[in-house]
């Protein structure tokens, strides 16, 4: 395979004590089409293998000594792309439970939606999982989430016109979760 | 899949650009700068830059440094060098009024301080333009209004550039030939570069998002949306690149204005098609204020691009530019941006006061800091006295102008004192003012929300 290789090293991050989980987001969502990220960590980054699974990467490991490892994350053929997230998040279905409470929020005005979206998950157990659609994608909002240390996932539908966001309650928080469910991501 | 946090600074940004309007209008009040002065007389120059780059400017800066982010899903490069930057704007805007009060002979002209007032305004935008501009490119996609904000900037940056070269040359910091040549002719370009370009260009663009997500309108990206960006970037390049090299080559610049101008107001009917279609098309049929309130902005620019054609036509331009810009700056640029200000200061705070504590404890609705029937008053009070300031410039009315300005200040003071309300909860239920969890918001800046 001849993937052309962006590369990222946390293990300044890790050493430093930080979580490099949205550098490495942003590297990956930096990448060109078809591109490929060399990802150099201070342990095997399990939970990432599903998460960027689900954005369709595959992985290769290999322990590079000193206890860090290197991973090549690559493009799948077959994978979601950007332009399908919502398929993606639908996949994504299969390590998480099916949404116990679903939300249509298309029709509220801003920013009813997050209100409803925050109320909902106050009520729900850890573990569940929210399924809303809004009307775009509802950027204020996630930060709140990742506060009170819920997970999420979302995309626009295949028609573009809503946005599904599914969100697992204290699965950011609870490294049992966040281990099944791969954490936090789009 | 990131989200977006409160911009520390935005609100420092809103408070010093609303201090710079009110000191505006107050001048206006007063007779000082066009009409009783010239159009290129020191004085209209102070008024102009308090405008443009006090008001305008600090606006444009605070709501980009919001707002960019949500445009391109990526956070703000740098939330701390907003800072700096506003503390240089603010110290280089001064020291070019005083400059400016130089060379109207009112202090001592030596030595001046036009250059000093230059170099600082330099710095404050060089910091915002790099900030803006890593966010920009950090994006992985750039949906069609960050792509009028990514043909703005580089318009600020024209824009700047060339007023350093005026104050190098005014200041007597440079005798270049090409210097004196742009300073001599180039106001123009400065003017467009600057109110075309970097406001009234970033202005749509934002307005596209906002406008649709306040009324819940479709935002996809019509063919009409595209052929604005396209038809107003190559007005504004035209305009800007050409002309700076006709200027250099010592040729006529009107021609190149007068091509640029065509492809200008062609893309501002067509922004006009797509405002009057998110306006149709909207789901929410009661509209906010702001979005009623947008709508005199948005119709002072079809009045200013319907009085541009007609003074082109008659061939009075020259002598009725200082009545244009006015609408522009005041119907337009500033209508749209109190307006929408109004709607933003109320979502802002209420996302730091209350975003914490969301479905755990009772909360106010955004709408619940704001009293609608009292900013409408001021709103109207605001856009009639522009419009008859406008009138009264149009007729040679200066008396009339200062009553209209006068009038626009009272205005203006009552949007004013709906702003520090809604950011005190002044308007909210004592008992829902402050649950267990929610912190007061601060008057001039943001606490971040980023956990």
């Amino acid at each position: 395979m001849t993937t052309q290789l962006a590369e990222l090293d946390v293990r300044p991050t890790l050493r430093n004590g930080g979580e490099p989980f949205q550098e490495i987001m942003e590297a990956i969502g930096a990448l060109e089409p078809g591109q490929g990220l060399r990802l150099l960590a201070t342990f095997k980054p399990v939970p990432l293998f599903s998460v960027l699974g689900s954005k369709g990467f595959e992985h290769e490991e290999r322990e590079i000594g000193g206890g860090d490892w290197e991973v090549l994350f690559r493009p799948t053929g077959s994978a979601p792309g950007e332009e399908s997230p919502a398929a993606a998040a639908a996949s994504d279905g299969a390590d998480w439970p099916a949404p116990v409470r679903h939300l249509d929020n298309l029709d509220l005005d801003p920013p009813e939606p997050m209100v409803r979206i925050l109320a909902a998950t106050e009520e729900m157990n850890d573990g569940e999982v929210l399924s809303a659609l809004v009307c775009r994608e509802p950027l204020f909002l996630l930060p709140e989430l990742a506060k009170r240390g819920h997970a999420w996932r979302g995309g626009f539908e295949p028609d573009g016109q809503a946005y599904k966001i599914l969100v697992r309650i204290g699965a950011a928080a609870d490294p049992a979760l966040s281990a099944a469910s791969g954490s936090r991501s789009a | 899949m990131i989200g977006v946090s409160l911009s520390r600074w935005t609100m420092s940004y809103f408070a010093a650009a609303l201090g710079a309007l009110l000191a505006a209008e107050l001048l206006m009040m007063t007779g000082y700068g066009y009409p009783a002065a010239g159009l290129r007389a020191p004085e209209t120059l102070v008024l102009v830059h308090i405008v443009a780059i006090g008001w305008l400017s600090l606006l444009m800066c605070g709501a980009l440094f919001q707002f960019l982010p949500v445009l391109v899903n990526r956070p703000l490069a740098s939330n701390s060098l907003p800072l700096p930057a506003l503390i240089c704007l603010l110290a280089g805007l001064a020291a070019l009024v005083l400059g400016f009060v130089q060379l109207a002979g009112q202090i001592d002209p030596s030595p001046s301080l036009l250059p000093f007032g230059g170099f600082l305004l330099g710095v404050g935008f060089a910091l915002v333009l790099g900030n803006l501009v890593r966010t920009l490119l950090s994006a992985s996609e750039r949906p069609l209004p960050a792509r009028f904000v990514a043909i703005g900037l580089p318009c600020l940056a024209a824009t700047v550039m060339l007023g350093i070269i005026f104050t190098l040359t005014l200041g007597g910091a440079t005798t270049l030939g090409p210097m004196f040549a742009l300073t001599g002719t180039g106001l123009p370009v400065h003017a467009i570069a600057g109110l075309g370009g970097w406001l009234t260009f970033t202005a749509m663009g934002v307005s596209y998002r906002l406008l649709a997500m306040f009324m819940l309108a479709p935002d996809a990206e019509r063919t009409t949306s595209k052929a604005t960006l396209h038809l107003g970037t190559a007005a504004l390049a035209i305009a800007i690149v050409m002309g700076v090299v006709t200027i250099l080559s010592g040729a006529d610049l009107w021609p190149v204005l007068l091509i640029a101008l065509a492809l200008g107001v062609a893309a501002l009917v067509l922004y006009g098609v797509d405002v009057v279609h998110l306006y149709r098309a909207r789901k929410r049929r009661v509209i906010e204020l702001n979005s009623r309130m947008a709508a005199l902005g948005l119709a002072s620019l079809a009045a200013s691009v319907a009085l541009l054609v007609v003074l082109v036509a008659l061939g009075r331009l020259g002598d009725q530019i200082g009545a244009l810009v006015f609408l522009v700056a005041f119907g337009w640029l500033s209508g749209l941006g109190l307006s929408q200000l109004y709607k933003i200061v109320a979502f802002l705070t209420w996302l730091e006061c209350y975003g914490p504590v969301l479905g755990k404890a009772p909360t106010p609705r955004v709408q619940d800091l704001v009293v609608e029937g009292r900013a409408t008053k001021w709103f109207v009070l605001y856009f009639v006295s522009v419009w008859a300031g406008t009138a009264a410039l149009l007729a040679g009315a200066p008396v009339l102008f200062r009553v209209a300005a006068g009038a626009m200040f009272v205005g203006t003071c009552g949007l004013v004192v709906q702003l520090v309300r809604t950011r005190r909860l002044a308007d909210v239920n004592a008992e829902q003012m402050l649950p267990q969890g929610a912190q007061r918001p601060r008057l001039l800046y943001s606490l971040s929300n980023s956990g």
